[in-house]
């Protein structure tokens, strides 16, 4: 959107007497406050068709929320025209800043740079020019939890690795999900029957997908990936709901 | 970190709830262990001297090539002292296997050193062989021999982008992996399995050569020397590579010796010491090839080392396809396998140095015991040796250039 010029000029929508002026001016009615006759007076409501969650509670069941400003400033006419930003054809959008949060929470997963054993090498090779996990938003490995949305967590996991593995998901901030890659991660694996590995990380932490495969193929992790994108979306992932703090038992 | 109490109300937070132990310190992360020094080494260490610092790396860190965890001390950015903590990726590989039969321990053995796979179910084999009095067809000979000199060059491929990632370059792993991802998709083609193979059987190998394999290994040859030489002007004519490996890290021939270090590590020093010459097994007597050297013992001989190696590996694999004979891919063996009483060891000359497998049997169907020797372990001792005295950034490096496998070290 251009930004030099009269906001709104040669749209064919914005008022003609419409002038740059800042909204805190002094004697100056800001622009969007001012009502014109060539605005649309009808609100264009566009519909959800982005995406529908499979959950049928998720986004409160679908109901309208019980605080809203939307109805109130629809009538006070404010956001009639904001001729800077929407060019006078979108007014209001009727939608809740959760769908757009989850739509830009799904499209830029970032993993945290943690691999265990065998399959962070598959991790590395699902993120690197072959397979390009960044493709579909999944890249910035991060290297400190503190920055990363996601833990793959890719290898076995053995007991004296689970407490700085919860660590590190504890440091994550919410929110956040976690994928189990690999058999080790899923229910235990080849080592299954080993005196020092856990038999899947979901006996220490909460798991949001799992893809199986000794070590799965890099489409299989992204595969899986996608299904948390679809997950993200649905709020599936309730994380307000999850279990937060340590789920290791004490003589782990 | 001061101590301060969190109290939390108990009318407000139940006991039961797990947020109420977020609080508390768990101390996974304190380089100083929670036990007095049990050692005078340990008492030594984890006492600071004047203007020293602990910095804590790992468990979780780029660098470290799996999950090793190393306490360093610090006298502003130079290394003095360090104490690696191992056995965060400890599985009890060695206790699964001798409650396995011996089928199927070779699918524990392969995860040790997960980009070298077929190497560490060589001697493990090769020792099953030995004390079954196995003859391996020939035929099978050569297919292991060509698969796991792929093998090595998907290791060393991997090796040199490590190198360049830490030192800070991320480029030349995207190349490096390109390599990789070409040979783990050949070897699925053989072997059904992109990284933990499992392709080596007592008495011979899984499967047969079949067409999408070799289409895809002829592709490939035909361009490899070039592709790989073409990602190697990466590094090899980048000034500030060149010149912050030469002189870094040097393990003389009496220390390489003193520290059991093997392989293109020990070959970097100057010693031509390769299991396949040395102590002849498979079919490497009837190969040509060169054991190349070099004398520096630095970081870049290591790195370079490593290449010319790759050159000789493509040289086995086109003589290993011009005298491939035919012939059956295993040997007639029962299904179940009662070997004689005794001891058998085998060592195979793997991409990292010597992989060895000692094997005591009692009759059953079962090892009695299964000792795996590993080579990452080995050089892991000589980053005590080599890191103090560098910057961190330069250890870093130190312990590239040594390539350990964290799967290996922990076993």
């Amino acid at each position: 959107m251009a930004l030099t010029g009269k906001p709104g000029a040669g749209l064919g929508v914005g008022p003609d007497d419409a002038t740059a002026v800042g909204s805190d001016a002094p004697g100056n009615l800001p622009a969007a406050l001012t009502l014109s006759q060539n605005a649309v007076s009808e609100p264009i409501v566009v519909g959800n068709s982005l995406w529908q969650s499979s959950d049928p509670l998720a986004y409160q069941g679908g109901l309208e929320p019980d605080v809203t400003h939307l109805r109130e400033v629809e009538a006070s006419g404010i956001a009639r025209r904001d001729d800077a930003r929407w060019s006078g054809v979108l007014e209001v959008i009727p939608t809740k800043a959760d769908y757009v949060l989850d739509l830009i929470r799904a499209n830029s997963l970032w993993p945290l740079l943690s691999g265990l054993a065998c399959c962070a090498m598959e991790m590395m090779s699902s993120a690197t020019s072959r397979n390009d996990m960044d493709r579909w938003g999944m890249f910035p490995f991060r290297a400190s939890p503190r920055q990363a949305d996601v833990l793959i967590v890719a290898g076995t996991l053995t007991t004296k690795m689970a407490g700085p593995l919860v660590r590190l998901w504890e440091q994550m901030p919410e929110p956040k999900w976690c994928v189990a890659m690999g058999d080790c991660t899923c229910s235990g694996g080849r080592y299954k029957r080993s005196y020092a590995t856990i038999e899947g990380i979901d006996r220490v932490m909460p798991v949001d997908v799992y893809v199986p495969g000794c070590p799965p193929r890099p489409e299989g992790l992204i595969y899986g990936m996608m299904k948390l994108q679809q997950l993200v979306k649905d709020r599936r992932g309730h994380w307000p709901d999850r279990a937060v703090g340590p789920t290791v038992p004490e003589d782990v | 970190m001061t101590a301060t109490p969190h109290v939390h109300p108990p009318q407000e937070v139940p006991s039961d709830d797990p947020r109420v132990e977020l609080d508390a310190a768990t101390g996974a992360f304190e380089p100083i262990p929670p036990y007095p020094p049990r050692t005078e080494r340990e008492s030594e260490f984890y006492t600071l001297g004047d203007g020293e610092m602990f910095i804590n790396m790992g468990p979780q860190h780029p660098s470290t090539h799996g999950v090793l965890r190393i306490v360093l001390k610090l006298d502003g950015e130079n290394v003095v002292d360090l104490d690696p903590v191992l056995g965060y990726l400890h599985r009890g590989v060695e206790k699964l296997c001798e409650n396995a039969d011996y089928h199927h321990s070779i699918a524990y053995l392969d995860p040790l050193e997960y980009i070298s796979s077929l190497f560490c179910e060589w001697p493990g084999v090769l020792a099953f062989e030995k004390l079954l009095d196995v003859e391996v067809p020939r035929r099978a000979e050569y297919i292991r021999v060509l698969a796991t000199e792929l093998n090595r060059i998907l290791s060393h491929s991997m090796f040199i982008g490590w190198m360049a990632l830490d030192l800070g370059g991320l480029t030349p792993i995207l190349y490096s992996l390109i390599e990789r991802d070409e040979i783990a998709e050949m070897l699925a083609a053989l072997t059904g399995q992109r990284l933990l193979f499992n392709y080596l059987r007592i008495g011979g190998v899984n499967g047969d050569l079949n067409h999408e394999f070799l289409s895809r290994l002829g592709d490939w040859m035909s361009r490899a020397t070039t592709q790989i030489e073409s990602n190697l002007t990466l590094l090899n004519e980048n000034e500030i590579f060149v010149r912050r490996m030469r002189g870094l890290g040097t393990l003389d021939k009496e220390t390489a010796f003193r520290m059991a270090v093997t392989g293109p590590n020990l070959r970097a020093s100057g010693v031509p010491l390769d299991f396949r010459r040395a102590h002849p097994y498979s079919v490497f007597p009837e190969l040509e090839f060169d054991i190349p050297t070099r004398d520096e013992g630095d970081c870049l001989a290591r790195y370079l080392v490593r290449i010319d190696e790759i050159k000789q590996s493509l040289r086995i694999i086109d003589q290993c396809l011009e005298n491939m004979p035919d012939g059956p891919i295993m040997a007639k063996l029962p299904r179940l396998l009662r070997p004689r009483p005794g001891r058998a060891y085998a060592a195979v000359e793997g991409p990292r140095g010597q992989y060895s497998a000692y094997v005591i049997s009692d009759g059953t169907d079962q090892p009695f015991r299964m000792r795996i020797h590993d080579p990452s372990f080995v050089h892991l001792q000589s980053v005590g040796v080599l890191m103090p005295g560098h910057l961190i950034a330069d250890a870093m490096a130190v312990m590239a250039s040594l390539d350990p496998i964290m799967g290996g070290v922990d076993k």
